[in-house]
């Protein structure tokens, strides 16, 4: 697998799906992001991001639960495959090791607290 | 509304529904449409019906992006393989394939590639026809200057303009930046050392000709070489016949009677493709050009300044009539402009661009003799009909042969092959059909060439095909039409169904079953047409060879330039009539048929007070010309040597007499006009009348023709009677040789009848060629279909011999289904040819009626060969034994 640098919105949808118990679909994701970040996202986006995470090896997926509003249209649900995960972690050691050479009175000097944890 | 059992009341916009599953494609559908429908209904619990059905609406439009819409392919497992690897395999089953097969490919290449040969033939012939002229420099702002005018309600137009109107436009015109001027004064006998040679194509040119035409030297100054009288310039070839290696500055040259000339120049051969093909330009001031405006003339070209119009120019042209033709009709017509102009004559110039010259001019006295735009477009025509014959083949073929891989077909996309890789497969096996045949074509056409250069009088060589953008358009063109007449087998084919496939059951039947009979049909219109066209053409030039021409053209021989004998003609004529086999000797310098010299006059006929102006043509004869060429006479007598006062004395032809209005010609008083000296108008009696004959080609009807009482010397002819014509010309010879060094010419009258049809003898051969082709290519076209037919039919034989039928009973079932179809193309073929033919034979003044057999004859002819050609495949089918056919399943 290559290493794929992940957009802002990819890195999100694969938060949301991570953090899931169980396999997810279009729906929920967007709902969750649009709770979380408070910005408004189209299903067509929501897709995108997730066929095309899938198609890096992130994410895979499976058919699934066709309900009477969806008029009996089945689900693609996702799940978190293992490289999924790995690149979340590397992603969270980046972004600590930046944190952590952040000099401590920068920003509290700017009056914000520097607690990112 | 809550969570609805019943999701009829509120559901999405139907419209963007549909335009959601047109557009999205099928893999992801399912998924974004549950999901878009899932979100609606909870929208509607939200914010209701109206809201959501927005916002629905607003969610389908961001689905409208090319990750949605874009089909999904195999992808993942054949893409990411080297395409090289995909494509060799093609190859290599292309190859198999095209092998297995023998027979259907050789069919098909040799179909292919005679109709891609014929095709790049015509487009040779017809690139060069339409190349005339354009190499010269600033072509588009040549114009040659051109003369109209309108006498006795008679309409002249000439190709060249009045000797003087060229440099009058110079002098005039701000428009005009150079004009440079031709004449031609027949063919010289050029003596060079002791040789002597006959020149026919000589010129006498401007010194400025080399500057407008882009001729380029080689030797010589191209601004001053023809700047002096008695220089001349020679081409390339020309130069080298007559001095080989050594310099040909300086040297001399004796032109006939115009004297010793000095070369000043060597040019370059003049391209083939040029409305003029002269070896040597002599300098225009050699030649005496008068300065009466209607006495004089040369070969006027008119080069325009940039961004000058034409316009311009020819109002000034207009100008020339009034200022300097009005004040000289008073001197050769005898009376004023007005009166002139009254009686509905008048005078005018005109300007054709250079390039139109071969293709759209066809004046009194071209240089040579032009081609016609009418046969660019008829071969053309011809030319994509035969390509797009060649081409319907080919796809009926590849469709029939595709008949016998449905299985193939059924096996390959069960083991999981897709249909883009079966196109695939099937393009690339008609692309490398197409290609196999190029090769082939271009086989033939090498082969061909020669007597393709024949046929159509050009000089074509291999270069010419291989050079230049004609090879690449024949690849391209090629590929094109691989991948076109492949495309209907490839995507029939790659659109079968495995499982009916494999089933035995073949699912090309009835659908494109109208489409392949109208190919044939299409195809059998066309060779039908050809077939009509040959057979008239054929017969009328049967007719124009057969036809009474008024004067006995066997066995008569004319010996050619014999006026370099001088005083001694005489005595020659004297000993040439002593031969035992030779009949009557006369001076025949004027002959109905190949070279002969020209004469035009104004003839004044006095009627009363009226005087009336003809332009004739006129013969001068001797006393013994009418005899030896068997024109009889009809009223009056022949010249002779007893009276005295025969050079006052004249004879008309009858058409002659019809137009002067003469109801008893004999001492009828007519005068010449002349070239306006005092000494050319001259008055005579007609003492006789000769019956019609044809001394101009059939396209004319026979015109006045005054015959005057002279020698012209310049050929003989001889009636002569024997079987043993080697030996006379022997004794001819011997004579000759004896009397002068001059170099000896013969012809026989009836072959220099025959040439002057020339051109219609290579339509017509054209035509016979083509059509040949057209039916070759139709047979195969034919043999293709019944093939694929009989092959689909073979169950239904079967059944019917099990029935009782009998092999006749089967060959003409099949048989009936194409000559129903070879009916119909006679039907549709025979008015298109009809209309076209009759307007072909407009052109000729004597002609045949339209044979209706031809029709019949082609209908018949074209039946004929589908029966051979059909009857192999028909009866091969009706022998089989029914069981072999049946048990197949």
């Amino acid at each position: 697998m290559r290493k794929t640098i992940l957009g802002e919105l990819e890195e999100l949808v694969l938060l949301v799906v991570a953090a899931c118990n169980e396999d997810v679909y279009g729906i929920p994701v967007m709902e969750e992001l649009q709770q979380q970040t408070g910005r408004d996202f189209t299903i067509s986006a929501v897709h995108t991001t997730l066929y095309r995470l899938e198609e890096k090896g992130f994410l895979s997926s499976s058919v699934g639960g066709a309900t009477a509003e969806r008029g009996g249209r089945r689900k693609r649900l996702f799940a978190l495959t293992a490289a999924g995960g790995e690149v979340l972690l590397e992603i969270q050691q980046t972004r600590t090791r930046l944190w952590q050479s952040i000099p401590q009175a920068k920003l509290e000097l700017m009056g914000l607290s520097a607690n990112p944890f | 509304m809550k969570k609805s059992t019943n999701p009829l009341p509120d559901q999405p916009p139907r419209w963007a529904d549909q335009l959601l599953e047109w557009f999205v494609a099928p893999h992801l559908l399912e998924y974004i449409q549950g999901d878009l429908h899932e979100n609606f209904h909870k929208r509607v619990a939200k914010v209701g019906i109206a809201r959501a059905r927005r916002e629905y609406l607003w969610a389908v439009f961001h689905c409208l992006t090319p990750f949605f819409t874009k089909r999904q392919t195999i992808k993942s497992s054949y893409s990411n393989q080297p395409s090289t690897v995909m494509l060799s395999n093609y190859l290599t089953i292309a190859f198999r394939n095209l092998w297995r097969q023998k027979a259907f490919t050789a069919i098909n290449i040799v179909g292919l590639s005679v109709g891609l040969a014929s095709c790049l033939l015509i487009v040779l012939y017809v690139l060069h026809e339409l190349s005339y002229d354009s190499y010269h420099a600033h072509a588009d702002r040549i114009y040659r200057m051109t003369m109209h005018a309108r006498m006795d309600e008679k309409d002249i137009n000439l190709a060249y303009s009045t000797g003087p109107s060229g440099q009058a436009l110079l002098r005039e015109s701000s428009g005009v930046e150079a004009v440079t001027r031709l004449r031609k004064e027949g063919a010289f006998l050029v003596k060079h050392g002791q040789d002597i040679i006959k020149e026919e194509k000589v010129a006498f040119v401007d010194s400025n000709f080399f500057s407008v035409f882009s001729l380029p030297m080689m030797k010589g100054s191209p601004k001053n070489a023809l700047a002096e009288p008695n220089t001349v310039v020679l081409t390339k070839t020309t130069a080298q016949k007559y001095f080989g290696k050594a310099d040909p500055i300086g040297q001399s040259l004796t032109l006939g009677n115009l004297g010793l000339f000095r070369v000043t120049g060597v040019c370059e051969d003049v391209p083939s493709n040029t409305h003029f093909h002269y070896d040597m330009f002599g300098s225009f001031e050699s030649v005496k050009t008068g300065d009466k405006w209607l006495a004089s003339g040369a070969y006027t070209y008119v080069r325009l300044r940039e961004g000058h119009s034409l316009a311009q120019v020819e109002t000034i042209s207009r100008g020339f009539v009034s200022k300097y033709i009005a004040p000289e009709i008073k001197e050769f017509f005898g009376m004023d402009f007005t009166e002139f102009q009254k009686k509905g004559n008048r005078f005018g110039f005109q300007f054709q661009p250079i390039t139109d010259i071969h293709l759209r001019s066809d004046l009194d006295d071209e240089l040579e003799a032009n081609s016609d735009a009418k046969y660019v477009y008829i071969f053309s025509v011809i030319a994509f009909f035969i390509l797009l014959l060649a081409c319907i083949n080919f796809t009926n073929l590849s469709t029939a042969g595709s008949a016998s891989r449905s299985k193939e077909v059924g096996i390959r996309k069960v083991l999981g092959s897709v249909r883009t890789q079966l196109v695939t497969q099937f393009l690339t096996e008609s692309v490398l059909l197409t290609f196999f045949a190029l090769v082939l074509a271009l086989v033939l056409v090498f082969l061909l060439l020669p007597s393709f250069n024949v046929l159509s009088g050009k000089q074509f060589t291999v270069n010419d095909l291989v050079n230049g953008r004609l090879l690449m358009g024949a690849v391209v063109c090629s590929l094109v039409i691989g991948l076109l007449a492949g495309s209907y087998p490839a995507f029939v084919l790659a659109s079968f169904k495995p499982i009916t496939v494999l089933k035995g059951k073949l699912q090309i039947g009835g659908r494109g079953g109208w489409l392949r009979n109208a190919l044939v049909t299409t195809q059998f219109v066309v060779s039908i047409g050809m077939i009509v066209a040959t057979i008239v053409a054929n017969r009328q030039i049967q007719f124009m060879q057969n036809k009474k021409v008024g004067f006995d053209r066997e066995q008569v021989l004319v010996l050619h330039d014999t006026h370099v004998l001088g005083a001694k003609a005489d005595a020659f004529k004297a000993e040439l009539a002593k031969l035992s086999s030779v009949v009557k000797v006369a001076s025949a310098g004027f002959l109905p048929a190949g070279h002969t010299s020209q004469n035009v006059d104004g003839v004044q006929i006095q009627d009363g007070a009226r005087t009336a102006t003809h332009r004739t043509k006129g013969y001068y004869i001797d006393e013994d010309y009418l005899p030896t060429l068997g024109i009889g006479l009809a009223q009056g007598r022949n010249f002779s040597k007893a009276f005295s006062t025969e050079n006052t004395s004249v004879l008309l032809n009858e058409a002659a007499v019809r137009t002067y209005g003469f109801k008893n010609p004999i001492g009828q008083q007519i005068s010449t006009v002349g070239d306006g000296s005092a000494g050319s108008k001259r008055t005579y009696t007609v003492v006789g009348v000769v019956k019609d004959f044809h001394f101009e080609s059939m396209h004319q009807h026979i015109a006045p023709l005054v015959i005057f009482y002279g020698k012209d010397n310049n050929q003989l002819a001889l009636r002569i009677q024997t079987n043993d014509i080697p030996t006379l010309l022997q004794k001819i010879e011997q004579q000759w040789k004896a009397t002068t060094d001059n170099p000896f010419a013969y012809s026989f009258l009836n072959e220099r009848f025959s040439k002057m049809y020339q051109s219609e003898q290579h339509i017509s051969q054209l035509f016979a060629v083509f059509a040949g082709l057209a039916v070759l290519i139709a047979c195969l076209g034919l043999f293709g279909l019944a093939a694929f037919t009989t092959h689909q039919r073979t169950k239904e034989i079967g059944v019917r011999k099990v029935l009782g039928s009998s092999v006749t009973g089967i060959v003409t079932l099949l048989l009936t289904d194409y000559l129903k179809l070879i009916l119909i193309a006679t039907l549709i073929a025979s008015p298109i040819a009809g209309y076209t033919m009759s307007q072909w034979l407009r052109d000729f003044a004597y002609r045949i009626d339209l044979p209706w057999w031809a029709f019949a004859l082609a209908g018949v002819l074209a039946t004929i060969v589908a029966v051979l050609t059909v009857s192999y495949l028909a009866i091969k089918a009706a022998l089989v034994n029914p069981v072999k056919s049946l048990k197949a399943e």
